[in-house]
């Protein structure tokens, strides 16, 4: 009986130990790549809210008082910061970078991750017409940014309201903590 | 093994969505555009061809007792390939299955084919039922995915066709689709979970409704052959 | 802190309800919810196994699988040991319940397969959950999930007495009642209290 079990965890083990090298090998083979892909998604992000050209430095912020933000990025040109912050959507966490002028507005918003309804939240992020002209809408927005229907300028998505409200409080939010770095 | 008839019961008369009613999980939350339906489709195709030919092969060495445990290791090999592929590759549509993808592990199709055909046949005859069964399960997606995307945003190929600068294939995921009709009057809520309860609903009851019509057919049929020979064996 | 826990159970209870919001569990929710007492002890059970499975694939993943580099192994460690869990609470039940272990039948292996109990494992990976944040996420998704099922069964139990056409019996029907009860609980959506 006992020696049953032994050989019958042996032939798993052996199964598993092949299976755990061929992924290792398939695994050795791409994740430069996905590494790659994972990190391009941010620097695009910067660049699409800040053009830059001489790269950014880190920044200390309160994380206390502004718990959703995850990094205060300045740009070593002087011209403003980029701020990414994680914060809840409709259907998950959507993780954006926003930039923010010296003069504390908003200079572009980029979302690099999130997992909302294709066709609903999705188009914010989206490179579609429609997704363009609601990232647009925050360029030049201050800290008292809205949505049209809290009485602010932000014309929300269509069927995606609680999406749309998520960017533009994260937008506000940014340029805060922005503004709290004196 | 007839192969029209293999073809036959994977796409229609022993479809894994539409009659063994398994495998419904990812049907109904990823077919909200057709790039993911057609992704989803052919990576469950692929994974399950592979792992019907890995357990036809290894059948006669694969302990009784723990067979079910090397079924599931096979798997989560050939399912991690894929997902890393995909990550590298294809990162459009991994970022849009998401967890689906890791989830294909524990998708009853892959199992019940191992344990209820590829244990008891030839390599051979395993990987044609691969193929067969998973197109029956690309078949349904891409029927769920134009149906859904049609009636919720009155959009045809989202995320894999692109009409923006002449007709072309994205295989990145970046495609409009073609806009059938404007997107304001569509049913919005067909993107969401209700539309995906809904649209497999109404296919699965469509389904047994042409396979219950066509059995009535045949046993109408052969009710008339019974009489018409008892006819002549009167005469 | 605990803002953060109680905004994890009510997303994974109402919000974000695993089934009629996520669609992972699918395949025993609509097979199992015949009846209110077995769709509660299948809940009950799958509670257990959610909640132990979080604990355990996250002590492996953060103390083994990372630190060693080997996160693309990550799909093969939970399932195995998701099976070998759902192997011992068979065990322990057909010890210490015998009567629910009958009752739940093949529904118990078949935890294994449900796409809830990996599904939550892998969510508490993506969302980066802390210990007590990734345990809490799979007992209150394993209550959501609960919920969900003995709600859905006691409509099931309704609509065997409703007319509705022949080719509709069995799983249409139930699909299509599940697509109304999804759409109640989209009243949740959005929801912030803490």
């Amino acid at each position: 009986m006992n020696n049953k079990i032994v050989k019958l965890s042996m032939v798993l083990f052996v199964i598993c130990a092949i299976t755990a090298g061929i992924l290792g090998i398939v695994n050795a083979l791409t994740w430069e790549r996905i590494d790659q892909i994972t990190h391009q998604k941010e620097y695009e992000a910067y660049a699409a809210v800040l053009g830059s050209e001489s790269g950014y430095t880190q920044v200390e912020f309160d994380k206390a008082a502004f718990p959703t933000v995850d990094s205060v990025n300045q740009s070593n040109d002087g011209n403003g910061y980029v701020v990414t912050s994680t914060f809840s959507g409709a259907q998950g966490n959507i993780t954006m970078a926003c930039g923010v002028g010296t003069d504390l507005k908003c200079t572009g918003i980029s979302i690099i991750e999130h997992s909302e309804t294709s066709g609903l939240g999705a188009v914010a992020a989206s490179t579609s017409s429609a997704g363009e002209a609601f990232r647009a809408q925050f360029v030049g927005q201050d800290e008292g940014i809205a949505l049209s229907k809290a009485g602010g300028s932000i014309d929300a998505l269509a069927g995606a309201t609680i999406t749309s409200n998520a960017v533009t409080n994260a937008t506000a939010t940014s340029i805060k903590c922005i503004a709290s770095l004196g | 093994m007839n192969r029209k008839q293999q073809f036959k019961e994977g796409l229609i008369t022993n479809n894994p969505v539409l009659v063994q009613q398994i495998g419904m999980c990812a049907t109904m939350a990823i077919t909200t555009t057709l790039f993911n339906g057609i992704g989803m489709g052919l990576s469950v195709l692929i994974i399950l061809t592979c792992c019907n030919v890995v357990v036809a092969a290894l059948r006669k060495i694969i302990p009784d007792e723990i067979r079910l445990a090397i079924f599931v290791v096979v798997i989560a090999g050939f399912v991690t390939i894929v997902d890393l592929l995909l990550q590298a590759f294809i990162p459009a549509l991994s970022a849009a299955l998401g967890v689906f993808i890791p989830l294909i592990v524990v998708n009853c199709i892959i199992i019940g084919r191992a344990e209820a055909f590829c244990q008891k046949n030839t390599v051979k005859d395993s990987f044609f039922d691969g193929i067969f069964q998973g197109l029956g399960y690309t078949c349904v997606l891409i029927i769920m995915c134009v149906f859904r995307e049609f009636v919720g945003s009155g959009r045809f190929g989202g995320g894999l066709i692109d009409v923006a600068n002449g007709f072309r294939f994205t295989l990145d995921g970046t495609g409009g689709g073609i806009q059938i009709f404007p997107e304001e009057f569509g049913a919005a809520i067909m993107n969401l979970p209700f539309g995906g309860f809904l649209t497999l609903g109404l296919l699965i009851g469509l389904m047994q409704y042409a396979l219950k019509r066509s059995e009535k057919k045949k046993k109408a049929a052969e009710h008339a052959a019974k009489e018409a020979a008892l006819k002549e064996v009167e005469e | 802190m605990l803002a953060n826990i109680l905004s994890i159970s009510l997303g994974a209870i109402l919000i974000n309800n695993f089934i009629f919001s996520q669609f992972l569990g699918c395949c025993p929710f609509l097979g199992c919810s015949n009846k209110v007492d077995t769709a509660a002890g299948m809940g009950l059970a799958v509670v257990f196994v959610m909640g132990l499975a979080s604990a355990i694939c996250w002590v492996i993943d953060n103390y083994i699988l990372i630190p060693l580099n080997l996160a693309f192994l990550e799909t093969l460690a939970f399932i195995l040991v998701i099976a070998a869990l759902v192997q011992f609470v068979e065990m322990f039940l057909k010890k210490s319940v015998p009567s629910l272990y009958s009752a739940l039948g093949i529904y118990l292996p078949l935890i294994t397969t449900n796409c809830a109990v990996l599904g939550v494992v892998l969510l508490n990976v993506q969302n980066n959950y802390n210990f007590i944040e990734s345990v809490v996420y799979g007992i209150t998704g394993g209550l959501g999930f609960m919920l969900a099922i003995v709600l859905f069964a006691s409509v099931r139990e309704r609509t065997q007495f409703s007319d509705y056409p022949e080719c509709f019996e069995g799983f249409p029907i139930c699909l299509v009642s599940a697509a109304l009860v999804a759409m109640a609980f989209m009243g949740f959506s959005g929801m912030k209290i803490f």
